[in-house]
């Protein structure tokens, strides 16, 4: 099995914040979720998005944290701070451009999505990805995305997915394809 | 079967101290399946895992299936027989006092005899559910007619899925809720999905579900809101609440206009084309527009994809079917599939969504008032004789036919019901015009409750019973594709409570018809006498055992042999159920809804649910999670409306009709009509929105008219915004 990464498709979410119940479920997360669910304009549609962690390649949270305790699994996780390590000062949360890591007052430690780290290093899927009943978070081998990548393109070539970009933290390991997948999509019939 | 498309091995995560239990869902008729994390120390279920082989929804779970687990042993679970003591305190939860099983059966049981000896066997009722097991169900109904000797059962069903059984029956001869497997669904090119919020309602869905839109296929919604389904719909007809039968003439009417019509297959295979499309005629879109409110262009859009699909798959819910027409409505609907030949074949058919857990087994075993197992007919002698003698009765013992769920409670009104066992359900909140029922349990001379909380309809009884819940006992369900599957037992019974057929068997020997029951020791036992009992009937289950369910993770009913497999697909030799092998095309001339707006109650109520709970709420408002999510039911209301109304977001506000009225914040969102509003239903005591709901019968399944009625809204003097 090649190597698996967690993939988005915005478009699909309808808000059911399954995955978040799921996080509470996964080992060590003390039943709390680590990810969260939007809602993109209330007062409007009942469009919403999931907000994950995305295991940027080179975190600001772990850049920032002056005691070297957010560890970068060999998957590409970005983990929860190590409890011998932190010292609660909450560089990482302030540095974060999502908003990802939280600060559990009690403990003094920083806690965010480690991409289930105990399941998938074991090739187990992710439990948000898992329970996820709209296939808007999709735990897949790199090959699949490749697929997905041709199938949705953009006019200049590119995809209408993070592909590398330039903008906030650049390369991220989870990738995610904006809202209008199905634009420009070839009807059957 | 074939593997399926997203079907994926995917091993287990397996904690240590710990082991799997593989069962299901314990809620809506998805039945998705699900593994129980239970502690290998304490044998108690402490989690739960996906579990990834069940065909269905292989390792998907909405956020209700996520936390199921948390209710089994729930702080809130009733531990031992609760007794009344203070009767003035009826329709609360105080004035109870606990109390040993022998004290509470043998109070029963008097209580039963001094009522029937005084006042007729008729006068015990019972009221029951379909969230659980066929084992239950089809005891239950035997229960009622064979131990209590009553002519009065019926069950919540006839909010649920009545009117799809009834308009299946009528257009198809069978009622199984689908005619085709879920795992059809992502594969064909054109779905129809009329009155439901399957995002919400039925969530493990959605990935075949937009997986039809990834593939280049349409997606037609119709719903009065634009659900989080609707949103991404290739056409959304955003129809006014009770219009449904308007729509599905008008659609009828441009397939034979367009010719988008399978001659062959109409003449081969179905009754009734002639008269319908002499009512369909009037059905043009400029008409059909003017009574739905969806435009004429919608209109002929989506009838133009429909019939030009090579396959499609038209879906219900209960948007269509809890109406006065919703039978009438299911077979108008069906009649799309019917004039094009899209039904009998892989990709191609209709399908209910079952609310209801065991939606489907439910209504199969005999706990409808005018049923018996196997889908028998009470007024049918023939089937009359077949299960008086499967059951050892005297033919002239069996029990006349009943009368339905809402029904009875206004024979309870009048005395003619004295006494009522209720199970696994919760009427209190779930019934039509609230106050009547309320009136109704309270005027009862004696009432038992069976459940393991102390629900809202529970404050009404004078014993309450501690039972189990789905997963401290064996037993099988019918899923909403008429998939048959196991739930298994994964840790003892909790506290002092019992299973319902435990209990049943136990009241069955103290009214002195034990013969009848002792030989049920077990689910398994229970299981065996349905397959005896249906062989033969409609819904036969003859053929499957729990062994090949567990080889095959379920089986489709009819399986009449041991050596069925039992048809996934229904109708592949074009064979349908009535005697003479064809279907019926219903001409169905349109009626309004019971209660059309008007000067007084100018607006269009109607109700439905929310993703994190379920029914009456009684198990959902318990978990912290989907408490946490939605605590509290919402008015929706569009910004226009709101405007008129000088009503802002989150205002507390009053909400009329001319049953009741009951206050809610309101949720301003422009997905939704500007003429309607829409109340979840979940929620019980003075938030419940079925105070205000209409109690209209449809004529053929008594289901009740939950989905439209005329209201109003009140503003309070002084506002009520909340800020901060």
């Amino acid at each position: 099995m090649g190597k698996q990464v967690l993939y988005i498709e915005m478009d699909n979410c309808i808000g059911c914040r399954s995955c978040l119940a799921a996080c509470t479920q996964c080992g060590g997360h003390d039943n709390r979720n680590r990810n969260y669910v939007l809602d993109v304009d209330p007062f409007i549609s009942r469009q919403t998005i999931p907000l994950m962690c995305f295991h940027c390649v080179n975190p600001a949270c772990a850049r920032s944290c002056p005691a070297q305790a957010i560890q970068i699994a060999d998957n590409g996780a970005v983990l929860s701070a190590l409890v011998e390590k932190c010292i609660g000062c909450q560089n990482c949360t302030i540095a974060c451009p999502y908003g990802i890591p939280k600060f559990d007052e009690e403990q003094n430690l920083m806690y965010k999505c480690d991409l289930c780290y105990d399941r998938t290093k074991e090739g187990i899927p992710p439990m948000c990805a898992s329970v996820c009943p709209t296939n808007t978070l999709q735990w897949i081998e790199e090959a699949e995305l490749e697929e997905k990548r041709a199938q949705i393109p953009l006019a200049n070539g590119k995809w209408t997915a993070s592909h590398d970009p330039d903008v906030l933290e650049g390369e991220t390991n989870v990738k995610i394809s904006l809202p209008g997948i199905l634009q420009g999509k070839q009807k059957l019939f | 079967m074939p593997k399926d498309k997203f079907f994926k091995v995917i091993e287990n995560k397996v904690h240590p101290n710990e082991k799997l239990v593989s069962t299901h869902c314990s809620y809506c008729g998805m039945q998705c399946g699900m593994n129980l994390r239970v502690d290998t120390t304490t044998n108690k279920i402490i989690g739960v895992e996906p579990r990834y082989d069940f065909p269905v929804n292989l390792g998907k779970m909405c956020p209700k299936g996520v936390t199921a687990y948390q209710q089994v042993n729930h702080p809130d679970r009733i531990q031992r027989p609760l007794i009344r003591t203070d009767a003035s305190l009826k329709g609360t939860a105080e004035g109870f006092r606990e109390a040993s099983w022998e004290e509470a059966l043998d109070l029963i049981v008097s209580k039963f005899k001094e009522l029937q000896h005084n006042y007729g066997k008729d006068t015990l009722s019972v009221y029951s559910g379909v969230s659980m097991t066929n084992e239950k169900c089809y005891l239950t109904g035997k229960f009622a007619r064979v131990a209590l000797q009553t002519r009065y059962i019926d069950y919540n069903g006839r909010f649920c899925m009545s009117s799809a059984a009834a308009g299946l029956n009528r257009s198809l001869g069978i009622d199984r809720g689908s005619t085709i497997p879920w795992t059809d669904i992502h594969q064909t090119d054109c779905l129809f999905l009329a009155g439901s919020n399957a995002a919400e309602c039925h969530p493990t869905s959605m990935f075949r579900i937009w997986e039809v839109q990834n593939r280049g296929g349409y997606l037609i919604v119709a719903d009065p809101r634009e659900t989080p389904l609707a949103r991404r719909a290739d056409i959304h007809l955003d129809l006014r609440p009770g219009t449904d039968l308007a729509l599905a003439n008008g659609i009828v009417h441009l397939l034979i206009k367009n010719g988008h019509i399978d001659e062959d297959f109409i003449r081969n295979h179905t009754n009734g084309f002639e008269e319908t499309k002499e009512v369909v005629a009037t059905f043009t879109p400029e008409y059909v527009s003017e009574i739905t409110g969806v435009s004429v262009e919608k209109i002929v859009r989506a009838a133009d994809i429909f019939g030009r699909a090579p396959d499609a798959i038209v879906m219900f819910c209960r948007g269509v079917e809890q109406q006065s027409k919703g039978t009438d409505n299911v077979s108008a609907y069906t009649n799309m599939s019917l004039v094009t030949g899209k039904i009998g074949r892989p990709k191609s058919g209709v399908a209910t969504l079952t609310g209801q857990g065991n939606g489907q087994g439910g209504r199969e075993h005999g706990q409808k008032a005018d049923q018996l197992p196997g889908y028998r007919k009470l007024d049918n002698p023939e089937h009359v004789r077949e299960i008086a003698c499967a059951w050892g009765i005297p033919v002239e013992e069996m029990p006349q036919k009943g009368v339905s769920a809402y029904e009875m409670f206004q024979l309870m009104k009048d005395k003619t019901i004295r006494s009522l066992y209720l199970l696994c359900s919760n009427p209190v909140v779930s019934a039509p015009n609230l106050n009547h029922v309320r009136e109704s349990l309270k005027s009862l001379d004696f009432m038992v409750c069976c459940d393991f909380y102390l629900s809202e309809s529970a404050e009404y009884a004078d014993v309450v019973l501690p039972v189990t819940t789905w997963a401290e006992d064996d037993g099988t369900t019918t899923n909403l594709e008429g998939r048959i599957i196991r739930h298994r037992q994964a840790q003892e019974w909790f506290a002092e409570s019992k299973p319902d057929w435990w209990i049943q068997i136990e009241i069955a020997n103290r009214m002195g018809r034990g013969q009848f029951f002792t030989h049920l020791k077990s689910p398994q036992d229970i299981f065996n006498e349905i397959r005896q009992v249906s062989k033969g009937g409609i819904a036969d289950y003859y053929g499957v055992t729990y062994e090949k369910i567990d080889q095959n993770n379920g089986v489709f009913w009819p399986c009449r042999e041991e050596g069925d497999e039992g048809q996934p697909h229904l109708f592949l030799d074009k064979k349908f159920y009535h005697p003479d092998g064809k279907a019926k095309i219903c001409a169905l001339p349109y009626r309004p809804p019971a209660e059309e707006p008007d000067e007084e109650y100018p607006l269009r109520l109607t109700t439905g649910r929310v993703v994190f709970h379920y029914l009456s709420g009684n198990q959902t408002r318990r978990i912290p999670f989907l408490k946490d999510m939605y605590p509290d039911p919402l008015l929706e209301v569009h910004p226009k409306t709101a405007t008129r109304y000088g009503i802002e977001h989150d205002e507390l506000v009053t909400l009329k009709t001319r049953r009741g009225e009951a206050q809610y914040r309101v949720k301003v969102i422009e997905a939704i009509r500007e003429d309607t509003v829409f109340v979840p239903y979940h929620w019980g005591k003075e938030q419940s929105i079925n105070l205000l709901t209409n109690p209209a019968l449809d004529p053929y399944s008594k289901m009740p008219e939950f989905k439209a009625c005329a209201a109003k809204i009140i503003k309070h003097k002084h506002g009520g915004v909340r800020h901060g």
